[in-house]
């Protein structure tokens, strides 16, 4: 018998047969009587102050219900950083002025989608241009463009992070080098765009608000900011999202100007943003430029690090702040570094703004730093797997002041990566390589800058008569598979199945608060919560069962396969159903409930835990196009016990495709703060024949913050993937990469690079 | 950007017949015809396209046709979509290499409602079918109210989106001859991403002599490389009444290369998409120098 008889199982989602059929209602499907459809106009310039607004045409238009521009909305700023007032910094319609192409000036509700649209065109706006700023490097010069007039060198958000004696270690290392890298854009590019359903009840003076979102909490503290309203006069809905990847922690000013529009009308309004709007004016992964300086021992230890970023964060702050000092503590992981330096940059620029996306500041960090480490290798005349395995550390490792690795499974994972390789790729062609990259990655992140008075989780947890379970938390579902995680550890919990388990998730006036889907952290914050909710129940059927059993206090019970019974003796028992009834009956006929919560403690400064492993990828490389193919895959990850294996799976496949995309052909191209490929047929990503072969092998580890041992699965495997692709490149023709985005053409100018430094070389040896 | 097609209005056709004379009617209206609206949707949903009237061929059963016969070759009718030319067991067994360009052409879906014909005719320069049809020679029917033209593949395209058809007109079939003996040809477009718009595409027709030594005749297609997909005359001047070596196809491609008159993008610069073509025609004309020696 296994310990668990749902954990670990692989369980189909529970929310499959709902999508799979088209029944599963998302926020964009919905509609309610005399809903209008809302429109933003937005700013064809990245900085301009706003001279005069004339909306009387637009609202002339029949069909028109309401027009309001900066001066019409309650003029709250919101943002993720409500601890840190000044970083609020977003509002509903730009007032003074826009500061990135795209900010909205005006909003439109109308009867439908074309009216509003048509209305858009009525309004006259009078610009005067000013200059702008579109890179980090040129936003803090002195004589730059002001994005935000409080902000002087459009200096957002800056991180230091410091251990050890790092000028010492490097004056004493072996082996120094040094590399400068730059690291393109990407965007989340969910399925299913931001998009807000907002009804508004004139006579209670009440806002409800469906939208598609990672943490309908964020939203409805945002809301509450951006409308100076209660936060409880405010309820948010998550429906099903189709869709988040980062890109959905934000509150944007699709549901902000619903909720203004519906109060002027007193009719729901509905606001979808375009592709092209999705594209232009929704946060993506940031682009930074990197300056990595590495100290090595002659055998490869390493002995000091010091990196600096410098971050093209846009108009406004986003979780940017977090994300600038994620990338300098991710980039450290999962190594030994004695001493270590990171300076981070986050400017303000006139750009729309760069956030969270999957793998929260890891995905360009370890792309400059993983394959800086391979190039020392080469040059100290080490192993690449070799050297990773080195400086690879152990459990109980803390990094001062930062982060402590409890459940650790890094070595193993290695070790089983060295054997796995040898029998899977004996033999390796012309112009193949195989590339790696070991990776850490918290499993949710200890950060309050929200602000929130409650438990970073809870779950609340009713009983019923008929066994049935009620569980209502706002934890999200944004199609990462957290429903069914839930429901399988609530079931796990209470010995009983999946059939019993009843979700109301993502409502907050129906349940208490959790604070969403990011930084991977509803598996264990969430999981904890409900486990807790869950225990609270199972100890009443226990202290029924021993009643009715008559058993002594000293043995223990347990509760599985819908019975409770002793654990030693498991003949001995009472069917849960049974217990259910006998337990409300003793209780008044009051249904058996539990209120569970967590909220991290003493986990230093980013995570409770962290999941990690090593990535390999055989790659090949055409020299005459350039070319670059992943062949296959390989993954050993440490993800603790895994509560979903389908669902681990899928996550990790998605972010191997994410990660890929990152490293081959997704980016951002901008002119002037214009985007130049806002669609799909111009913005490039990887298609089911281009995915590789994925295996992934696990190395088990029991973590002891995690419920039932487990760590997150969705999100660490998306930075390996591109430092990976580059280090396979870079053992199969030596061309070396100092930017993501291996596109055939830089792929092709690095190889001859590459030659003309090789010929150079010989000739000088003749 | 706007992303809700403006109003127009809709006229759809049965029959050939039916279609020409709706052209006929609307020759001096701002009409479009719509086919598998696959390029055309997205044209009118950035409102590149704001067409008054929307003239629909896609219920033309007359035109939805594969055929073969010994004598004439393959006809392809303007309502066959991708899908049908790909799975077509004729195509398969005497065109293998339209069947190789369609499998990457866009994805299954797309290849089920856009037709070959829309293809050709929205006129992207990177457009599949045009350079194997260019190889292979063959010629596209242009139809008007009792009126009938053809026109040869190369010259079908005159301009970015731009085709021969005029107001009034519309294309009906494409004619691609049987080949000759001792042919083969191969086509193969480069894209990083699978199914993708092609950054240059290529294809060679070889036709040995009886001995199977001698080049007797070569046609080159390249498509991407310029405002239409384009005939490289030059490098099949190259290959013609040589025996063909690795050094001869690599002069061929050097000079198709020149031919070509490529523009920088975002996914690549008019150096790279020149060198791309040459790449691609050596590689092509390799395999259907091996095609033409074995068949
Ligand atoms: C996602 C996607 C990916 C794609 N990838 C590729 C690719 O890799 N390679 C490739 O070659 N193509 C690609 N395409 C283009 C696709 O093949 C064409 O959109 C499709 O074949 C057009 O045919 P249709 O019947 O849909 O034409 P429509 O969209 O209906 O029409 C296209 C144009 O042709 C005109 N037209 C149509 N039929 C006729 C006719 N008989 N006479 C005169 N004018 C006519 C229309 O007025 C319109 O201007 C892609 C398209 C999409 C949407």
């Amino acid at each position: 018998m296994s310990e668990y008889s749902i954990i670990g199982k692989p369980t189909p989602n529970v929310d499959g047969p709902a999508k799979v059929t088209g029944e599963a209602r998302y926020t964009i499907d919905m509609t309610l009587p005399h809903m209008l459809y809302g429109k933003l106009l937005r700013s064809p310039y990245p900085h301009a102050r706003i001279l005069s607004i004339d909306t009387s045409a637009a609202e002339k238009l029949p069909g028109v219900k309401a027009v309001i521009t900066g001066k019409d909305t309650p003029g709250g700023k919101w943002g993720l950083w409500r601890r840190f007032r000044e970083l609020s910094d977003q509002q509903a319609l730009a007032t003074d002025k826009v500061r990135f192409i795209g900010d909205p000036v005006a909003a439109v509700a109308a009867t439908t989608e074309e009216i509003a649209e048509r209305a858009l065109d009525l309004i006259e706006v009078d610009y005067e241009p000013l200059p702008a700023v579109f890179d980090p490097i040129e936003a803090i010069k002195d004589d730059a463009p002001m994005v935000h007039e409080d902000f002087p060198s459009n200096i957002n958000a800056t991180r230091h992070i410091e251990w050890g004696d790092v000028d010492a270690a490097f004056a004493k290392a072996d082996y120094i080098r040094e590399d400068r890298f730059v690291l393109e854009a990407a965007h989340p590019c969910a399925m299913e765009v931001h998009n807000s359903l907002a009804s508004y009840d004139k006579g209670t003076g009440r806002l409800t608000v469906w939208t598609s979102t990672g943490s309908p909490y964020f939203v409805q503290q945002n809301l509450a900011d951006a409308l100076k309203m209660r936060e409880g006069d405010i309820r948010v809905i998550k429906p099903h999202v189709g869709g988040h990847f980062g890109g959905k922690n934000s509150t944007m000013p699709d549901s902000v100007n619903a909720a203004i529009l519906s109060m002027k009308t007193g009719r729901p309004v509905k606001i979808v943003f375009n592709r092209d709007e999705e594209f232009t004016t929704t946060e993506h992964r940031t682009a930074q430029h990197m300056a990595l300086k590495l100290g090595l021992k002659k055998n490869g230890e390493i002995v000091a690090f010091e990196v600096k970023a410098m971050t093209n964060g846009g108009a406004y702050t986003g979780l940017g702040a977090t994300t600038l000092y994620l990338t300098g503590t991710f980039i450290t992981m999962p190594y030994k570094i004695p001493n270590y330096r990171y300076d981070g940059v986050r400017t303000y620029t006139n750009i729309v703004w760069g956030t969270s996306i999957r793998g929260f500041g890891s995905v360009p960090g370890k792309y400059c730093s993983e394959t800086q480490l391979d190039r020392a290798a080469k040059d100290l005349g080490i192993d690449p797997l070799e050297i990773r395995r080195i400086n690879a550390v152990a459990p109980g490792y803390t990094a001062p002041g930062q982060y402590t690795f409890e459940s650790c499974g890094i070595q193993p994972c290695i070790e089983k990566m060295a054997v796995r390789v040898k029998e899977k790729w004996p033999k390796i062609e012309q112009d193949e390589g195989i590339g790696y990259c070991a990776f850490a990655y918290m499993t949710g992140g200890i950060f309050n800058w929200i602000d929130t008075p409650y438990a970073y989780s809870s779950a609340h947890i009713k009983v019923n008569w008929d066994g049935t379970v009620d569980l209502y938390s706002q934890a999200a579902d944004v199609g990462q598979g957290h429903n069914t995680v839930a429901a399988m550890i609530c079931a796990e919990e209470l010995g009983i199945g999946l059939d019993d388990i009843r979700l109301h998730m993502g409502d907050t006036a129906h349940a208490y608060t959790d604070l969403g889907a990011w930084g991977s952290r509803e598996t264990l914050m969430n999981g904890n919560a409900i486990k807790d909710a869950a225990a609270q129940v199972k100890q009443k059927l226990i202290d029924i069962a021993r009643m009715k059993l008559g058993e002594n206090i000293a043995y223990d019970f347990v509760a599985r396969d819908k019975r409770v019974f002793l654990e030693l003796r498991p003949e001995r028992g009472v069917s849960y159903y049974d217990l259910v009834k006998d337990a409300i009956r003793h209780n008044d006929g009051v249904p058996l409930t539990g209120t569970g919560h967590y909220t991290p403690h003493n986990k230093g400064m980013i995570s409770p835990a962290y999941a990690m492993g090593i990535m390999a990828i055989k790659a090949k490389v055409d020299r005459e196009t350039g070319h670059v193919t992943a062949q296959d895959v390989l993954v050993v990850h440490d993800s603790g016990q895994i509560i979903n294996p389908l669902g681990a799976r899928g996550q990790t496949e998605g972010c191997i495709h994410m990660g890929l995309g990152y490293g081959l052909c997704e980016e951002m191209p901008m002119d002037q703060g214009m985007l130049l490929n806002p669609e799909f047929v111009d913005y490039k990503i990887l298609r089911t024949r281009d995915m590789p072969e994925i295996e992934i092998m696990h190395v088990p580890t029991y973590e002891p913050n995690g419920p039932f041992g487990a760590k997150e699965a969705a999100e660490a495997t998306i930075a390996p993937a591109a430092p990976s692709l580059a280090n396979a490149i870079y053992q199969a023709c030596g061309a070396e990469f100092f930017s993501n985005v291996l596109k055939p053409e830089k792929v092709l100018k690095a190889i001859r690079a590459k030659e003309a430094q090789n010929n150079a070389t010989s000739q000088a040896k003749k | 950007m706007k992303t809700i097609i403006t109003d127009f209005n809709y006229l759809a056709a049965k029959t050939l017949d039916e279609a020409l004379d709706l052209l006929c009617k609307h020759k001096d209206d701002d009409y479009r015809i719509i086919a598998g609206g696959q390029s055309l949707n997205t044209a009118m949903k950035h409102r590149l396209l704001t067409p008054e009237y929307i003239l629909d061929i896609k219920g033309v059963a007359d035109l939805d046709y594969v055929r073969f016969d010994e004598k004439e070759g393959l006809k392809i009718g303007a309502l066959a979509t991708h899908r049908s030319v790909e799975l077509s067991p004729v195509v398969r067994e005497k065109y293998e290499v339209l069947r190789e360009m369609e499998e990457n052409v866009a994805s299954i879906e797309t290849r089920n409602w856009g037709t070959l014909m829309g293809d050709l005719c929205n006129a992207d320069p990177a457009v599949d079918p045009a350079p194997p049809l260019i190889a292979l020679d063959a010629e596209i029917t242009v139809s008007a109210k009792g009126e009938e033209r053809t026109v040869p593949a190369e010259e079908f395209a005159v301009d970015f989106f731009e085709t021969v058809v005029q107001p009034g007109e519309m294309a009906t079939e494409i004619r691609v001859p049987p080949l000759p003996p001792n042919t083969g040809v191969h086509f193969m477009k480069y894209s990083q991403i699978h199914g993708d718009y092609a950054l240059a595409s290529a294809s060679v027709l070889i036709t040995l002599d009886a001995a199977k030594e001698q080049c007797v005749n070569a046609r080159i297609g390249l498509g991407g490389v310029g405002v239409t997909p384009i005939r490289a005359k030059k490098a099949e001047e190259v290959l013609k009444g040589k025996k063909i070596t690795d050094e001869v196809l690599a002069e061929a491609a050097r000079v198709a290369s020149e031919e070509t008159s490529p523009i920088s993008g975002i996914e690549a610069s008019a150096d790279y998409k020149r060198e791309l073509a040459g790449t691609l025609v050596r590689r092509v004309g390799k395999e259907a120098l091996e095609r033409a020696r074995r068949a």
